[in-house]
């Protein structure tokens, strides 16, 4: 700085305020602005010890749409929305409604002359329980409405007004302006406790008849037993089509066995073989309480919909669905390995039970085709009687795994032993049946005719059931 | 000579036009004072220290809190001994520097997962730890043979100390100390004034 430059600068502007002002103006904001901020963030926190709890919204005792329910729980209701993904693809799950029957024409077959040979669906989630069930092939005039009975929260409405009997004995078609909401809040809880509760009437009976209080149960086993209201295997008992549990004798397969044949129960007359035949319709809590998870006692809910915790409040998921979609939530809980493995362990085991399905599938087709060749070869019903019963027992086990949901997973060496019963007594049917056709002079073997596809197979099917079946015997075989 | 000239102008602010130059000091005035002001708010200088209570100050942690508080290390260890290296102060803080920041940026944007484990980085960390306290216990054993990371001690010490079923769910509404208010200067959270650990056995 120069001293012949100052008297010119002072000429043309004013000597600026000294430095010391400016700090001192700063350190006054700082002060200022800290204090503000204490004050503010007290005000925020008295405020808010001031608020009220948010309201809740009374529900009504019958409430059927879950989206009021879901105004006092929104975290809740929007997880239950998420259901509506219908996307979702895990190896052998997910909500995805993959064609069985396209994955696996052997099913046409083992089906045949029944509704699941004309199409068969993995279920999407539950809020779409009324779209399905309305939509399915499977579904006609002469379908009862018990039909109805685990798709809507209307059901036990209905029950109420009509009688649980008259209900199902009522046709399905006569319903469907009365049920319009999906299976939701008011099937498991009560409106106003939200405990859970049993609202379907074959959960309670069958646990009377096993000597058991459904209501006498602790927290964990209901998180299980909401969902055994529907995820079991049942039959419609009787001309009044009542639904009933098989559980008389037990939850196994062979217990089940001895139910059916006790009353000689029969689903539908298999359209090949002509074997009176049992349909397993996904039997998820009796295969689970023979798995170790229901050993440790872990429910249902426990995987299928695992606690959540959002800025800092615990709530159950209610997007139920697979816990391969959500592993990090589900099985990390307990499983401390990573992401990959643990899905790599899971998958290992399920595919170890497909390669078990695909082999007892593979045994029940031929099975049924070798029964189909002894009655073209002459054999007469009481023949043939012993043969089909073995067919109806090995399909019986084959359905037990391949009906329930979870690749096996939900007790792997259950399915295991089960699907190797199921091949075995195919492997005795088809020795039976050979025995048969050798009787009557057949020695040549069976000419099995191509179900590679789900259309091939639902074309055969169709022969066998307008009386035009293919020739099964051999070229030269005696007749 | 010019170095003092140039630390004089900027601390007189001469390169910002004279008229923005109050407007300026009050602005930064401003900034520093909330910076100031979230020392308190966010207990700031707990963070240097070796509370446990520090890591619930996000509510995330306090399953990992409340299983330790219950288990048999509440006796001997906190968060940090196990959690932070203890080879020398500069690792430690750097260590611990580099995990806070990362845990305040994961909760404030909501990043936490389900079930938290440890970070690759922590693992040799937290087991040097276990080494550290049980030398002796180790000592004997063939265990000690092996490299270190193989196997690590919890996979067979499978409950220590935070249980074998983790989750922010698993405990996440049990009694926890409730922490004090923001409004005031507090960086020593208590339960009634006193320290948790010593709370033990007597609560509520």
């Amino acid at each position: 700085m120069s001293n012949d430059a100052e008297p010119a600068r002072q000429t043309t502007t004013p000597k600026p305020p000294p430095a010391w002002r400016g700090w001192a103006l700063f350190g006054l904001t700082v002060v200022a602005t800290f204090l503000l901020g204490l004050l503010a963030a007290s005000v925020l926190e008295r405020r808010r010890e001031a608020r009220p709890p948010a309201p809740i919204r009374p529900i009504d005792e019958m409430e059927m749409d879950s989206g009021r329910w879901g105004e006092n729980f929104p975290r809740q209701h929007d997880a239950y929305r998420r259901m509506l993904d219908d996307s979702t693809r895990t190896k052998y799950g997910g909500a995805d409604p993959r064609d069985y029957l396209a994955e696996t024409p052997a099913n046409v077959i083992l089906f045949a002359g029944y509704g699941f040979a004309q199409e068969y669906r993995q279920a999407r989630g539950h809020v779409y329980a009324v779209e399905d069930v309305t939509q399915t092939e499977r579904v006609g005039p002469a379908t009862p409405s018990t039909c109805w009975t685990c798709k809507s929260p209307d059901v036990p409405r209905l029950m109420g007004r009509m009688g649980t009997a008259e209900f199902y004995a009522s046709r399905f078609l006569d319903l469907t302006d009365e049920i319009t909401h999906p299976i939701g809040c008011f099937d498991c809880h009560e409106p106003n406790s939200m405990t859970l509760r049993i609202t379907r009437p074959a959960l309670r009976e069958a646990f009377e008849r096993m000597g058991r209080d459904v209501d006498q149960v602790s927290h964990q086993e209901m998180r299980t037993l909401v969902c055994a209201q529907c995820h079991v295997e049942y039959y419609f008992r009787g001309p009044g089509k009542y639904l009933t549990f098989p559980w008389d004798d037990g939850l196994g397969a062979e217990r089940m066995e001895t139910y059916y044949e006790a009353s000689e129960f029969a689903d539908w007359t298999h359209a090949i073989s002509q074997a009176p035949m049992v349909k397993m319709q996904h039997p998820d809590y009796e295969v689970y309480t023979t798995g170790v998870h229901a050993y440790r006692d872990v429910s249902c809910a426990d995987c299928h919909m695992p606690y959540r915790t959002e800025g800092g409040v615990k709530f159950t998921d209610h997007h139920v669905q697979s816990p391969l979609l959500n592993v990090e939530g589900s099985c990390a809980v307990c499983h401390r390995w990573g992401e990959d493995e643990i899905r790599r362990r899971v998958e290992g085991i399920q595919d170890k039970v497909r390669e078990g399905r695909d082999r007892a599938e593979a045994a029940l087709a031929r099975a049924h085709f070798d029964l189909a060749a002894a009655a073209q070869a002459g054999a007469a019903d009481e023949e043939l009687q012993g043969a089909r019963g073995l067919v109806r027992r090995a399909q019986l086990r084959w359905d037990y795994v391949a009906a329930h949901n979870g690749m096996g997973f939900h007790s792997p060496q259950e399915c295991m032993r089960l699907l190797g019963a199921a091949v075995d007594l195919a492997g005795q049917c088809r020795v039976e049946c050979a025995r048969i056709l050798a009787r009557h002079d057949v020695t040549t073997p069976v000419r099995y005719p191509d179900f590679g596809t789900k259309e091939k197979a639902q074309a055969l099917v169709a022969q066998f059931a307008e009386g035009s079946p293919p020739d099964l015997l051999g070229e030269g075989a005696g007749r | 000579m010019t170095f003092r000239r140039l630390i004089g102008d900027v601390l007189a602010l001469r390169f910002v036009g004279r008229r923005w130059r109050m407007p300026c000091f009050a602005a930064l005035g401003v900034l520093a004072g909330l910076g100031l002001f979230l020392v308190p708010v966010s207990r700031a200088p707990s963070y240097l220290g070796d509370e446990p209570e520090t890591c619930i100050h996000c509510h995330v942690m306090t399953t990992q809190f409340v299983t330790w508080q219950h288990s048999s290390h509440v006796e001997a260890a906190t968060c940090n001994d196990c959690h932070v290296p203890h080879d020398n102060l500069v690792s430690k803080y750097a260590f611990k520097a580099q995990d806070g920041l990362w845990h305040a940026t994961v909760f404030t944007m909501r990043w936490e997962p389900q079930v938290i484990r440890l970070s690759d980085r922590a693992i040799p960390v937290v087991e040097e730890n276990c080494r550290r306290c049980h030398a002796e216990v180790i000592g004997d054993v063939s265990i000690a043979e092996h490299e270190p990371g193989d196997p690590r001690c919890w996979d067979c010490h499978r409950e220590v100390p935070h249980g074998r079923v983790r989750s922010l769910s698993a405990a996440s509404d049990v009694f926890r100390p409730q922490l004090g208010p923001i409004g005031s200067v507090d960086s020593e959270p208590r339960i009634r004034g006193r320290s948790v650990r010593s709370n033990r056995g007597d609560r509520p």
